[in-house]
């Protein structure tokens, strides 16, 4: 079989995306143990800070997650054919088309196989409320960050009235992630399998393969 | 004519050294300088100072009862004295029509020049039919009188967001007063009480400086409320030290530890309580080894309730109705149908491999 390979992925992207792999993963341990610290030092005189440095560090990955969507958002203007945004949403025939294809692929239904170098519509369609999910949850922690500045308070509370509503917001977007990786990871690997593009691989090296027989 | 028979009948009667006392103590909660306080004394016994209309709508009159029954007698005199209340539902002497009528007397001689406070929240549904006062609607008075005040001051939780009637279901519609009254400028004191320091304050820079305290994206005047409970709590060392108090009773909270664990709401709420205390005894709740219910947060009741929880069961603004539930199990249960319905899919592909009807082959 004869693979061809292609440039996907430019090193900005598979920079935002693994920065905002380990970001997350970060912010959602240290941001269970802000929800629920299970520790309790009791003593006094330890000195240790758990929660002190729990929140420091989740701070730094907030900001380090808030870069990386920044990165993302321009991207989805600037960035290479596959990471625009107008590439993978259905909102052109073919991508539209696209979309039908894909569900009807992941049911194992035979439904024809469309080569793409970019991602799939459905898959679009889920990074981009990711996008846009992020976006609040980033709006959310500044708002808790900053419960002083003017700026903050005006969009967090346009948005989540109170501080509790926003923290609780924070809380369940922490889930969405969760569950996004799950599935995320679940679909990368079957695509992996059966479309054989080399699509793990090419969020190392940014290359995929394509087959025209395949 | 009130305030002539409050003095006869309560004594209320300020002695000059408490009057400089209450007055300081404002000018403190504000972040004025010392020097400022013989402006707001001056501005405070101005003959020309604006008449108050206190007015009650749905409410317990415990913001009332938390002013005058302050432990420091003064501010609580100090508020009668400053504030020529004309008609006060809970302090005055008339009643029935003579009551009416004063009411009527100090909005018809004083358009646009009184102080209109709101005490409670108004209910909107049916017609506003829910609380009345002399046969009319409380939605009625406040449009009269609002709109003819200078400003109103909406003091506590009830006034300023609708508090407890406003919780869920909220079967009169009753809301904040901000919410039905435009054109005149509203300033909310939430709190449940609010502290009577800053309503003093807040009615002295009034009176000082003519116009209202800067506020906040919630009308509430950042003197007061510019601060989380959070970042100004005296356990707040046992907070970043992981020093928490698990139970009621137990060894941390005998020590004095953070009781974040308890449900504490202190880091979303904005109020000076840690700051300017209770009573002058010192105490806010979380000096008492109880957690902050946030009191001062607009739909408290709904988003902070149960108040021995972390995270409770709240409403998403933009959700409507939606109720987040124990938010974990129920996200332990979506991660968990994720990983199922990953399985199923998954099972179903190595099927189709090993039974050999792959195509792709
Ligand atoms: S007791 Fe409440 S307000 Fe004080 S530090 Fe703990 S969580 Fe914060």
């Amino acid at each position: 079989m004869f693979y061809e390979r292609h440039q996907a992925w430019s090193v900005l992207l598979r920079l935002f995306h693994w920065s905002f792999v380990l970001s997350i993963i970060t912010l959602v341990i240290t941001g269970l143990y802000i929800h629920f610290p299970w520790t309790n030092t009791m003593v006094i005189g330890g000195s240790s800070f758990p929660m002190a440095t729990m929140r420091y560090i989740h701070f730094i990955a907030g900001f380090v997650f808030s870069a990386a969507l920044m990165v993302r958002a321009y991207l989805l203007l600037f960035g290479n054919a596959q990471e625009r945004f107008w590439d993978f949403l259905p909102i052109t025939p073919r991508n539209i088309k696209n979309l039908f294809t894909t569900l009807g692929r992941y049911l194992y239904l035979d439904v024809g196989h469309e080569h793409r170098l970019g991602h799939n519509a459905l898959a679009g369609i889920f990074y981009f409320l990711t996008f846009l999910v992020a976006a609040v949850q980033v709006v959310a922690g500044f708002f808790m960050l900053y419960p002083e500045s003017a700026f903050w308070q005006k969009w967090g509370t346009l948005l989540f009235v109170s501080q509790q509503q926003g923290r609780g917001i924070h809380y369940l977007i922490m889930w969405y992630f969760g569950i996004f990786a799950v599935i995320h990871i679940y679909i990368v690997v079957w695509n992996d399998i059966f479309s054989r593009n080399g699509l793990i691989s090419s969020i190392f090296s940014g290359a995929k393969y394509i087959s025209e027989d395949y | 004519m009130s305030r002539r028979v409050e003095d006869q009948g309560t004594g209320i009667q300020v002695s000059r050294r408490g009057f400089i006392k209450g007055c300081t103590m404002a000018a403190a909660a504000l972040g004025l300088a010392e020097t400022m306080v013989p402006k707001l004394v001056e501005a405070a016994t101005s003959p020309k100072r604006p008449p108050v209309v206190w007015l009650h709508f749905q409410e317990c009159t415990g913001c009332t009862e938390s002013l005058l029954r302050a432990s420091h007698p003064d501010i609580g005199k100090l508020i009668l004295d400053i504030i020529s209340l004309d008609y006060h539902e809970t302090v005055m002497a008339p009643s029935g029509f003579q009551a009416e009528k004063s009411l009527d007397d100090a909005v018809s001689g004083n358009v646009g020049k009184f102080i209109c406070v709101v005490e409670g929240a108004i209910p909107t549904k049916d017609g506003g039919i829910y609380c009345k006062i002399a046969d009319r609607t409380a939605m009625d008075i406040l449009d009269d009188v609002g709109s003819k005040a200078a400003a109103v001051i909406a003091i506590g939780t009830c006034a300023s967001f609708g508090g407890i009637q406003a919780a869920e279901p909220n079967p009169t519609g009753a809301v904040g007063v901000t919410k039905l009254l435009s054109g005149t400028p509203v300033i909310n004191i939430p709190g449940c009480p609010p502290n009577p320091i800053s309503f003093l304050g807040t009615v002295l820079h009034y009176l000082t400086f003519k116009r209202l305290p800067r506020t906040d994206q919630l009308g509430r005047p950042l003197f007061a409320y510019g601060r989380k409970n959070h970042d100004q709590c005296e356990r707040r060392a046992h907070f970043d030290e992981g020093r928490f108090v698990e139970q009621f009773g137990d060894e941390g909270h005998r020590q004095g530890y953070c009781l974040y664990k308890m449900g504490c709401k202190g880091p979303q709420t904005f109020a000076n309580c840690p700051a300017v205390r209770f009573n002058d005894a010192d105490v806010w709740p979380v000096s008492c080894g109880h957690g902050c219910v946030g009191c001062t947060e607009p739909d408290f009741w709904d988003t902070m309730s149960p108040f021995y929880e972390r995270l409770p069961g709240m409403t998403i603004p933009a959700g409507g109705r939606g109720i987040v539930d124990a938010a974990t199990s129920k996200g332990k249960v979506i991660l968990g149908a994720a990983a199922g319905a990953v399985g199923i899919h998954a099972a179903v592909g190595v099927g189709k491999k090993i039974f050999g009807n792959n195509e792709d082959e």
